[in-house]
């Protein structure tokens, strides 16, 4: 096993006004190819920052980001696009689906992305669907399904470019108890595929679904269960 | 797909899109039609000088110091290649005499054939001996009649025609002269040298080498005559009307500026309404060229579709202003409006494009995180 998240001291500072903020505060935690973790902490403690620093969609203020073997500092914005496309999937609280695309289509965005011809993608994209269980939604605008469907068409989504990593933030945080279970389910289960999940929660019950706990505040990290 | 994105964009603002496009429907109806006004004015003017552009007028060289071009010379030109006809012409001013009125006019000599080929006899006949033509408004003005005596220097003429009205010439003027033959001219005025000659080339292309000649074999050693071109006025009348038309087209560009304007808010807000979805797309793996493309080809659609029906409905304006400007129709149905239209389809896209450009930009330069965070 090697690491596809690694985070060497990283440390980033906003500047609010004359106000620094210490988001992360020398943050360094490995992530293991298929595994299944838990970023966990109160709110403003960093733990978004820290998702998004993996996500590549932030750039640390010192530190480096190594994810999948890339450093993303020495990376440029059309590489770390691609780096996203090609190895991360995202899911967000608020699912973020193209409003004016289809469940179907929304599945086929990052494949467009990655220039996939047309037969090619919705092949993959119904197959998706399927595996999350919305093979009768595929033609439905998001305003058209439930919370929960919505995450599942996000997760399929994440789900398109084949990624090594799935970053969830609050997955289930918009969702009833019975939704949430079922998305824990699925991603429990692409865990068990091989992908590795991680998930930013402050949501105990989602925790338990984690391999390893990894606990945040004030941006630093606690400690590492399991490690 | 990402065409359809951008198509799927614009139909959720339907109102907005169809105003845009509305606005760039004026716009293109504006510039289009009034490029074919322009160009149906244009023609319209030109038509009437049309037979007169193969024409080359020979003066004398009063810079020169010439006032008049004697025999030899006329009859060099004469015999000189590239000409279809050549009506040496001689004109003095003088008193005429009609019953107990009088008046002064310009007599010009000419003879029948030279008649017929310059201008249109509209009562009586082109006979010359010892019988005169007139130009209408002198006809008119002295309310002279074919038959009529009219004299000159104490020589009696009878009116054997007059010519029909002519429009604004730039060789002679008929309209208040009379044209008597060339032996009654030198009789009259003991006049032998001519003051011009008006000739007409085989094509216009010899223009030019028919120049080089006179200036070789008749102007070598003392610039003795002139020769003006009517082409060149025609030339400097077309250049006229194009700028004339410019500046109409630069009026008509105001609307389209202002469509164009319009777009770059819409789309401004269309990029500010849809920040998050950019941060979406822009995680999901779209480049900032992916988000750039999406929104220009937004504006190229509304471009397209309101370049393409106000290059329609500019049809319809152009006949509109050209039969209320013009009283007549007649060019609307031509190259010229063909490609009137297609400069303002033209400059619809490229505003369409150009105000789309900087939202586009501003899209695609958002940082994905940003994006993302915005509410």
């Amino acid at each position: 096993m090697h690491a596809v998240v690694e985070l060497q001291e990283v440390y980033k500072i906003y500047t609010l006004g004359v106000q620094k903020v210490i988001a992360l505060n020398g943050v360094s935690l490995k992530v293991e190819e298929g595994e299944f973790i838990a970023i966990m902490g109160p709110s403003g403690s960093g733990k978004s920052t820290l998702l998004n620093m993996i996500g590549c969609l932030d750039k640390p203020t010192k530190g480096r980001v190594l994810i999948a073997g890339n450093d993303t500092s020495k990376l440029n914005d059309d590489e770390l696009t691609r780096l996203r496309r090609d190895t991360i999937g995202f899911i967000f609280q608020q699912y973020n689906l193209i409003p004016t695309l289809t469940a179907l289509e929304n599945v086929e965005l990052p494949m467009i992305f990655r220039g996939l011809n047309r037969n090619e993608r919705e092949k993959r994209a119904n197959e998706l669907l399927e595996k999350v269980g919305l093979e009768r939604e595929i033609n439905r605008k998001p305003t058209e399904l439930s919370g929960g469907q919505q995450q599942r068409v996000a997760i399929a989504r994440a789900l398109a470019n084949n990624p090594t990593i799935l970053l969830c933030d609050e997955p289930t945080g918009n969702l009833d108890t019975k939704s949430g279970e079922l998305i824990m389910e699925i991603l429990t289960n692409l865990n068990k595929e091989g992908v590795t999940v991680i998930v930013v929660t402050h949501d105990p019950a989602v925790s338990e679904f984690a391999q390893r706990i990894v606990k945040i505040r004030d941006g630093k990290i606690l400690d590492k269960r399991g490690d | 797909m990402y065409f359809e994105l951008a198509k799927r964009n614009l139909m959720r603002t339907k109102v907005r899109t169809i105003l845009a496009i509305i606005g760039i429907v004026i716009g293109v109806m504006a510039i289009s039609s009034i490029g074919i006004f322009g160009e149906g004015l244009k023609k319209t003017v030109l038509e009437r000088f049309e037979d007169i552009a193969n024409e080359v007028i020979i003066t004398p060289s009063f810079s020169g110091g010439y006032s008049s071009i004697d025999k030899t010379i006329v009859s060099k030109i004469e015999k000189m290649p590239y000409l279809k006809s050549v009506i040496p012409l001689k004109n003095e001013g003088s008193l005429v005499y009609l019953k107990n009125k009088k008046t002064f006019t310009t007599i010009y000599s000419l003879d029948r054939a030279a008649i017929t080929e310059l201008f249109e006899v509209e009562k009586g006949s082109n006979r010359l001996s010892g019988s005169c033509v007139i130009g209408s408004n002198l006809a008119e003005r002295m309310k002279i009649r074919v038959g009529n005596k009219v004299t000159i220097k104490e020589k009696e003429f009878t009116v054997a025609g007059i010519l029909k009205e002519e429009g604004a010439r730039f060789d002679i003027n008929p309209n208040n002269a009379i044209i008597i033959s060339e032996k009654d001219f030198t009789e009259l005025f003991n006049k032998e040298d001519y003051s011009a000659i008006i000739a007409k080339v085989e094509s216009l292309q010899d223009i030019e080498k028919f120049k080089d000649l006179v200036e070789k074999s008749i102007n070598s050693r003392d610039k003795k005559v002139r020769v003006l071109e009517l082409r060149s006025i025609l030339e400097r009348i077309t250049e006229a009307f194009n700028q004339i038309n410019l500046f109409l087209l630069a009026i008509a560009g105001v609307s389209l500026l202002v469509a164009g304007v319009s777009i770059l808010n819409i789309m401004l807000m269309s990029t500010l309404e849809r920040t998050k979805e950019i941060g979406v797309m822009r995680a999901v793996g779209a480049s900032r060229h992916t988000i750039l493309r999406i929104f220009l080809y937004e504006a190229l659609i509304l471009g397209v579709i309101g370049s393409v029906i106000g290059g329609f409905l500019s049809i319809f304006g152009g006949y509109f202003i050209e039969l209320a400007i013009l009283q007549s129709a007649k060019h609307l149905f031509s190259m010229a409006t063909l490609y009137s239209i297609l400069q303002g389809v033209f400059f619809g896209l490229i505003t369409a494009v150009i105000s789309g450009f900087y939202p586009a930009f501003k899209a695609s330069k958002l940082e994905p995180i940003e994006a993302l965070r915005y509410e």
